[in-house]
């Protein structure tokens, strides 16, 4: 019965906003029915390969990646909340996914994808907000989560160079006196970044882990976890986890984005690695 | 040597020997797979079934003791559970042994401790150590009420790790392959539920 429910409200979710609220158990085990309760959840749900009840459907199956059920399924996959998806979007999202020759699948082993999770750790006894950007990497015939970089606020100042001014610099006869006025240059510490090349790029991962192999960088806890997907060919979209009363819960596409420039993509990665040079 | 713990798996890896489709490169047969949710199933029913004991008021001191080592035992050394709830965001990691003492400890005169009847099993992915992990989600309602009346509740989401291992024994000169279920860390959050 509950599984009814719940296929019900899968299918009725692309249709119309969710409005009906049942009441008592019943209504908390169809509404987590209805949740995307895990990533791989969305994965299934997305790509079509598991049926009301979270069974898992495999290649032999009928129904595995059936496009009929794919579009039930998607429907309930975004966050309703967000007016910025708005329902022209979703369809012209569906159309990419679906409308495909072979419709596109989100692949769990696949690049182009990525957490992004944002951690508590004290620097000198004080809480700082670490981002971990990691992806899964294949090692020894199975696979791992791996840090492929770091952003943290408090590292900025390490590098910022006004780059408007003259400022200071280590004059071009210096190699003939052996670079001895490196002395003075390195005196002042807060002015040091001005000597970097122009092309040079601040890398926080490094930074970062010194700073905790000295001790210094201590881990506390995570504090929000959302992963970005540059799968699907021209969109972007980025996964959330929702926990709220209603149907609408879980892991669910919280923001979407047509890449329609040819040079979108980049902007937009270097944008969500706060990479903004 | 085949443990207490480990012999539901080796049944049912004896049992289904002869019957699940042979493997090929590393991945888990459809039938395998189900299989290994069974057991991994079945372990976590047990947690479940233990949970519900400990936190019980009416449970005797050194029974709660007995069935917390039992619990135990269903996990891979070092595990841990991770904890927060709607109000207070900051996770506290406990040991889960620690976690099952203060579950014992806690100041209420009456708990009551239900499952929702709902799971998810995910995918099994292998590790670089050739193990497979994998995430089993559950839901626990938990209600405290002490004399004076006042009562607490919460729903929490339960994300459990399960690793599942490729092991050998002997049995009368035989050997023969099993799968092992542990259980490992667990994330608890609460819902809104």
């Amino acid at each position: 019965m509950i599984y009814r429910i719940v296929f019900l409200v899968i299918l009725c979710s692309f249709a119309y906003p969710m409005r009906a609220q049942l009441t008592g158990d019943m209504a908390d085990e169809s509404r987590l029915y209805a949740a995307t309760k895990q990533v791989n959840q969305f994965f299934r749900r997305f790509n079509g390969e598991e049926d009301e009840k979270g069974n898992r459907y495999y290649p032999r199956d009928k129904n595995y990646r059936s496009v009929k059920l794919r579009k039930k399924y998607l429907g309930i996959l975004f966050d309703e909340s967000n007016s910025g998806i708005t329902g022209d979007l979703k369809v012209q999202f569906a159309k990419a996914v679906l409308e495909k020759t072979p419709p596109a699948v989100l692949d769990f082993h696949g690049p182009n994808w990525f957490a992004e999770v944002q951690t508590i750790f004290t620097f000198n006894g004080k809480d700082q907000t670490v981002t971990l950007f990691m992806e899964l990497e294949q090692d020894h015939g199975g696979s791992k989560w791996v840090i492929s970089k770091v952003h943290a606020d408090m590292f900025d100042p390490y590098f910022q160079r006004d780059t408007t001014r003259v400022g200071r610099f280590i004059h071009p006869m210096s190699h003939e006196l052996d670079f001895m006025n490196l002395r003075k240059a390195f005196a002042a510490t807060d002015s040091i970044s001005q000597f970097t090349v122009k092309r040079f790029r601040p890398d926080h991962l490094s930074v970062f882990l010194y700073e905790v192999k000295k001790g210094n960088l201590k881990f506390k806890q995570v504090d929000h976890v959302k992963f970005h997907f540059f799968q699907i060919d021209g969109w972007y979209f980025e996964l959330s986890q929702f926990n709220r009363a209603g149907y609408n819960n879980g892991w669910l596409i919280s923001s979407l984005v047509k890449l329609s420039a040819p040079n979108d993509k980049t902007l937009l990665q270097k944008h969500l690695y706060y990479e903004t040079k | 040597m085949i443990t207490n713990k480990s012999l539901g798996a080796f049944v049912l890896g004896f049992f289904l020997a002869g019957a699940a489709l042979a493997q090929s490169g590393g991945e888990i047969s459809p039938e395998r797979k189900q299989a290994i949710d069974s057991l991994a199933l079945e372990k976590v029913r047990d947690l479940s079934k233990y949970i519900s004991i400990i936190g019980n008021k009416k449970t005797p001191f050194s029974e709660a003791n007995r069935v917390m080592d039992r619990a135990e035992e269903l996990f891979t050394p070092e595990s841990e559970m991770g904890v927060s709830s709607l109000n207070r965001k900051e996770v506290t990691y406990y040991k889960v042994r620690k976690y099952f003492e203060r579950l014992m400890a806690l100041n209420y005169d009456r708990v009551t401790i239900q499952w929702y009847n709902i799971h998810y099993i995910s995918d099994l992915e292998r590790q670089p150590d050739g193990r497979y992990v994998g995430v089993v989600t559950i839901y626990q309602r938990f209600e405290g009420v002490s004399d004076d009346g006042l009562k607490y509740k919460d729903t929490t989401k339960k994300d459990i790790t399960i690793y599942v291992e490729r092991k050998k024994t002997q049995i009368q000169g035989r050997t023969v392959e099993f799968w092992d279920v542990m259980l490992g860390d667990i994330r608890v959050t609460e819902t809104s539920a």
